[in-house]
């Protein structure tokens, strides 16, 4: 006889699971996540949103995945540079192998080059100048030179996405480690580290990187979330000192001690998950400002290195012909980076309220 | 009256400061080593200089004497032709055989005295490196190579010579005599209420709004302020340590110069400083006798001596000198014979000689003493101040500077006015005002809005922005050919770029037509080699074109060595490694064809680079393309580190002035930044130089233009034409082919009148 006795006795929710309760009823702060997911999606898939690289085709008997290459172009098969296909796939996959077929990305666009007249059977080339206006085929418009902009935000979503989460990772884990070992050890340590934050705190990353390009060859994105998780973390380190600082001296702590777990393990099994919280929170606004300090960076020219489509990018072109009326060069990146700061910032806030006890019993 | 001309030297090196730096942005550094060298020379252009000016002695004035003389010398033209080289181009065509007897004549004479001349003249590199070392004392004057003993005294100079007189001109005048022959194609009026859309309105705009005041018989107002841009700040308002465009004009209105150059890059003397400029029939001299009417701004008079002065210490090892010392180190010696005499000593008869003799001058009381103790001429506490309010010896004196934003020029009384006598021209402008605004977008804002009255145009700008009333309440537009173009410079050094089929590969895989019809908005020409098509020096028949042909690119890549034998995408090739360029690898080594190109961090000039990386990506080689600072990128051209670079040369005043552009020696000593080297275009060069025979002369640079276009050590991209905007209140505006200014008389004939105040 196997029957199955129902639980009689259910287990409280735990904390993350309250605050995630909590933070469900927000309704903006979910709205906010789930268009930060939405974005992800888009980010992930891009090549398959807009490109000009089949998603998946058959040729000369092989099945190639051709759209990797705004990946990695190394990634992209050979065979077709050796068939001297010049990136230019419709056309050139029909005359050299009329057996091929492709799955094709939902727009015919590519972020890194103009779309030319007769590349796809019947299809134009992109507009430019002041036709480039926001079109069925060109839905955000086209640069100066007739690069799709709609394209171009869509993989220049990787790179927004990308800074934030790096920067703000390498910030989080120096921060949080460095901020855990001052406030846990005290003493002399954390004498020692409060001075070294103080000291990052005074290192202007915006300088650091324009000093960063008079050095380094070729600066890439890479080095930009290096440098921005770098000098980033001083902030995480202070909130996570101070938690440390008011939690070593609790009863589980003292327990755990007297049970006799190292250091390490009370710091990072039994600390820190009780002080993660309140770092959250800066680690989802340090996202919002890693996006926009990346934006800012390439609107003074010096942001992603060319041929990279960041949003700050497309803006900073729009800026130089804003005084030709090609309004949406300026729009729809702007909007871009300003819905996705403004996304992250209502997170932030809602993880802020879920997580803190005080203001989700003020019913805020 | 002759504004610019007056600052003729600063004139030729601001050629190449426009160089690389296109107009709005330009690459602060315009000169660096052997730029007056880059200018040196200039013949043909001299033509019609014949026949205008009365000489003295034996010396020829006119064709028709040049016919009598050869009859009476009976064939021995030697002499006569090397004195008065330019009647050769009236000459042509009368007796070719004796022609080419006499140019083979001449050149062996040449080059005898070059050799001998050269091994006279120290090297100045050399010394400039000796010098640089901390515990050489300071010497004023080191790098001179003649002493004091070695200067004649100057009777016997003149009775052992034979004098040619040379021009002694007013460019002022010189306009006004072109313009009394030329009908205008519409009034002011006309011309005020017309959009510049066609060929035809920027004609009509261009010779209404380009009459003079005298032509037009319109009052100028004297008491007017001109608010000129300028996308860059002045480093320095001391006229021998100029380098950036900026310093440049700012130095063409307040420092004071003998010799200047019109619109047809004729050379003369300008009449507002000299009173007679003759050159001995052997070439080896010239005697300047410079004005007594000439005073400082601080009120001391302007002397030959400053003149040696300012020789001395441009030929000083310890001063930094950036840009005037080349040329200007091809003098063997400078001399003050009195208060009004000058003598240049040359070690060579070359007609390009004009230009050399051509440097700006310093006040000798300012900086006589102190000198010796910062030979920097900008870190001691005195010349800081001597920098900050400079003893001027132009027509301009600076009134206010603001760092980055504006620098306030007023015109001082004590130029034109001298003891109560007008002896010059009264400047048109009471005060010229530059107001610095690197960004064009908020240069033409400003512009609009009227704060400042002139700047260069982007091609979009005048097509896009530059058509509605918000313009046109203002402003007028107008443009013209400009000899400027742009170019990815190949690094020989570079493994990649040593075969000329590489870079021939490169130029075949560039889309010239959507960079003409797309970036320069179908507002340009293509460039088809190192001369424009209205040069005298380019070839009659221009080379083709290159069009995109991607296949034949690939075939002159496979042919060269380059294919993808590891099928990953990315052609390769064996390579030898230079140490020297590529740090520690050395011998050869298989490479896959990777590498970077540098621009300077403008937009337009990214986006070029791009579709040069879009269109290399196509056949399988991976360009970076990689913008950078222009200081960053000056040094990187100079050390030759650098494997491509997107970047433009302005045309100097004779095809001579390319010569540090591409031959061997200039590697080192110049701007051949791609190590360009190739024995034929040395020799062509040289040939160049002591080729006297306008006709011949032409052809030699022909041969260059088309052997440089068969080697693609550039891709010729485009000639940038001079898009320029003006205030409806400016009036006498003239193009040359460097633009409306950078020429005599070029700003100087710039006025407003006071109707319109």
């Amino acid at each position: 006889m196997n029957r199955k006795v129902p639980d009689l006795v259910t287990a409280s929710p735990g904390f993350w699971q309250q605050s995630w309760q909590r933070f469900r009823r927000r309704k903006l702060a979910m709205f906010a996540l789930y268009f930060i997911g939405l974005l992800s999606m888009v980010a992930i898939f891009s090549p398959a949103i807009a490109g000009t690289k089949p998603i998946v085709c058959r040729y000369k008997g092989e099945i190639y995945f051709p759209c990797l290459g705004y990946y990695n172009p190394s990634w992209e098969n050979p065979i077709f540079q050796k068939d001297r296909f010049r990136r230019v796939y419709p056309r050139n996959l029909q005359r050299k192998d009329p057996d091929s077929w492709a799955l094709w990305p939902l727009v015919y666009q590519d972020p890194h080059r103009p779309v030319r007249d007769g590349e796809w059977e019947g299809l134009e080339g992109n507009p430019f100048g002041a036709k480039g206006q926001p079109s069925g085929k060109n839905w955000f418009g086209t640069y100066k030179t007739g690069f799709d902009v709609f394209a171009s935000m869509v993989h220049g979503t990787r790179i927004a996405l990308l800074v934030g989460f790096v920067s703000t990772g390498i910030a989080a884990v120096i921060g949080i480690t460095l901020g855990a070992v001052a406030g846990y050890m005290g003493g002399v340590v954390d004498l020692t580290i409060s001075r070294l934050i103080e000291m990052v705190m005074c290192v202007p990353a915006l300088v650091l990187i324009l000093a960063l390009q008079a050095v380094i060859e070729e600066v890439s994105i890479w080095n930009i979330m290096m440098l921005l998780g770098l000098t980033g973390w001083t902030g995480m380190a202070r909130l996570t000192r101070g938690e440390f600082l008011k939690l070593r001296e609790t009863e589980f702590v003292a327990a755990a001690r007297c049970l006799g777990a190292g250091r390490i393990r009370i710091m990072f099994r039994h600390v820190l998950p009780n002080a993660l919280a309140p770092v959250m929170v800066p680690i989802v606004f340090g996202i919002a400002a890693g996006i926009q300090v990346e934006a800012a960076l390439s609107l003074l020219g010096f942001g992603a290195p060319p041929p990279n489509p960041s949003w700050g990018t497309i803006l900073h072109s729009g800026r130089e012909t804003l005084q030709s009326g090609y309004w949406w060069q300026v729009v729809f990146p702007g909007l871009g980076i300003f819905l996705t700061v403004l996304a992250y910032n209502l997170i932030g806030e809602g993880i802020q309220e879920a997580t803190d006890p005080r203001l989700a019993d003020s019913g805020n | 009256m002759t504004l610019f001309t007056r600052s003729s030297l600063l004139v030729l090196l601001a050629t190449f400061a426009v160089l690389v730096a296109g107009c709005t942005s330009h690459q602060g550094d315009g000169s660096g080593d052997g730029d007056t060298q880059a200018v040196t020379g200039t013949d043909a252009d001299g033509v019609d200089g014949a026949g205008q000016q009365p000489s003295a002695g034996p010396s020829i004035t006119t064709v028709a004497e040049v016919a009598d003389q050869l009859a009476a010398n009976d064939g021995d033209m030697v002499p006569l032709f090397e004195s008065v080289p330019n009647l050769l181009a009236d000459y042509i065509g009368q007796d070719q055989e004796k022609l080419a007897a006499l140019n083979e004549q001449l050149k062996a004479t040449h080059v005898q005295r070059s050799n001998s001349g050269q091994a006279k003249t120290k090297t100045t590199e050399e010394s400039v490196e000796a010098g640089g070392d901390e515990k050489t004392p300071f010497k004023l004057g080191d790098l001179i190579s003649m002493t004091e003993e070695d200067y004649p005294p100057l009777a016997k100079l003149i009775e052992g010579n034979k004098w040619v007189d040379k021009p002694v001109r007013d460019s002022m005048a010189l306009m006004r005599s072109r313009q009394e022959k030329e009908k205008p194609l519409a009034t002011v009026k006309e011309a005020l209420g017309l959009k510049n859309t066609s060929n035809d309105t920027n004609l009509k705009i261009r010779s209404a709004m380009g009459r003079l005041a005298a032509i037009n018989k319109v009052p100028i107002d004297y008491s007017a302020t001109w608010n000129r841009h300028t996308s860059g700040d002045v480093k320095s308002t001391n006229p021998i340590m100029i380098s950036s465009t900026a310093e440049f004009d700012v130095s063409g209105l307040t420092s004071f110069g003998l010799m200047g150059f019109d619109w047809t890059f004729t050379p003369f003397a300008s009449k507002d400083t000299v009173v007679s400029w003759q050159s001995s029939e052997n070439g080896l001299l010239d005697k300047v006798v410079i004005r007594d009417d000439l005073y400082w701004s601080d009120g001391k008079k302007i002397t030959a001596h400053d003149v040696e002065f300012s020789f001395r210490v441009i030929m000083t090892s310890k001063v930094p000198v950036p840009a005037v010392r080349s040329g200007t180190d091809q003098l063997q010696g400078v001399k003050a014979y009195d208060d009004q005499t000058v003598v240049y000593f040359h070690p060579d008869p070359l007609a390009t000689n004009v230009w050399n003799v051509n440097f700006p001058v310093l006040p000798k009381h300012v900086y006589e003493k102190s000198v010796a103790d910062d030979p920097t001429l900008s870190a001691s506490k005195y010349h800081v101040s001597k920098d900050e309010n400079p003893v001027t010896g132009g027509p301009y004196v600076i009134k206010k500077r603001v760092r980055g934003q504006e620098i306030v020029l007023e015109r001082r009384d004590s130029y034109h006015t001298v003891n109560g006598k007008q002896v010059r021209d009264i400047p048109h402008f009471k005060n010229i005002r530059f107001a610095i605004i690197e960004d064009p977008s908020t240069a033409l804002l400003s512009m609009k809005k009227g704060d400042i009255e002139e700047m260069q145009l982007t091609p979009e700008q005048w097509k896009e922005q530059t058509n509605d009333n918000d313009f046109y309440d203002k402003n007028l537009k107008a443009y013209d050919i400009e000899w400027v173009y742009f170019y990815f410079g190949w690094n020989s050094r570079s493994p990649f770029f040593r075969d000329a089929r590489v870079r021939r590969a490169m130029s075949l895989a560039f889309n010239h037509a959507e960079m003409m019809e797309r970036h320069r908005k179908g507002m340009d020409e293509q460039s088809q080699g190192i001369f424009h098509r209205t040069s005298p020096w380019a070839p009659e028949k221009l080379p083709a074109a290159y069009r995109q042909d991607l296949d034949r690119a690939e075939d002159l890549l496979e042919a060269a060595g380059w294919q993808d034998t590891d099928g990953d995408g990315v052609l390769d090739g064996m390579v030898f490694l230079d140490p020297e360029f590529d740090g520690q690898l050395e011998g050869v080594k298989r490479l896959p064809f990777k590498f970077t190109i540098a621009t300077s961090n403008r937009s337009d000039r990214i986006a070029l680079c791009e579709l040069l990386r879009e269109n290399l990506d196509q056949i399988g080689i991976v360009c970076n393309v990689r913008p950078v600072e222009f200081t960053v990128l000056q040094q990187m051209a100079r050390e030759h580190k650098f494997h491509a670079q997107f970047a433009g040369w302005g045309t100097g005043t004779d095809p001579d002035t390319s010569e540090n552009l591409w031959t061997t020696k200039a590697i080192d000593s110049g701007r051949n930044y791609v190590a360009y080297s190739s024995p034929a275009i040395d020799k062509l060069f040289q040939e160049g130089k002591y080729e006297l025979d306008p006709e011949k002369r032409r052809r030699i640079y022909q041969q260059i233009h088309l052997k440089l276009y068969e080697d693609q050590p550039y891709t010729w991209l485009y000639f940038r034409n001079a898009y320029f905007a003006f205030n409806k209140s400016l009036r006498g505006y003239n193009f040359s082919p460097r633009g409306p200014y950078n020429y005599g008389p070029g700003e100087g004939s710039i006025f407003k009148t006071p109707a319109l105040k």
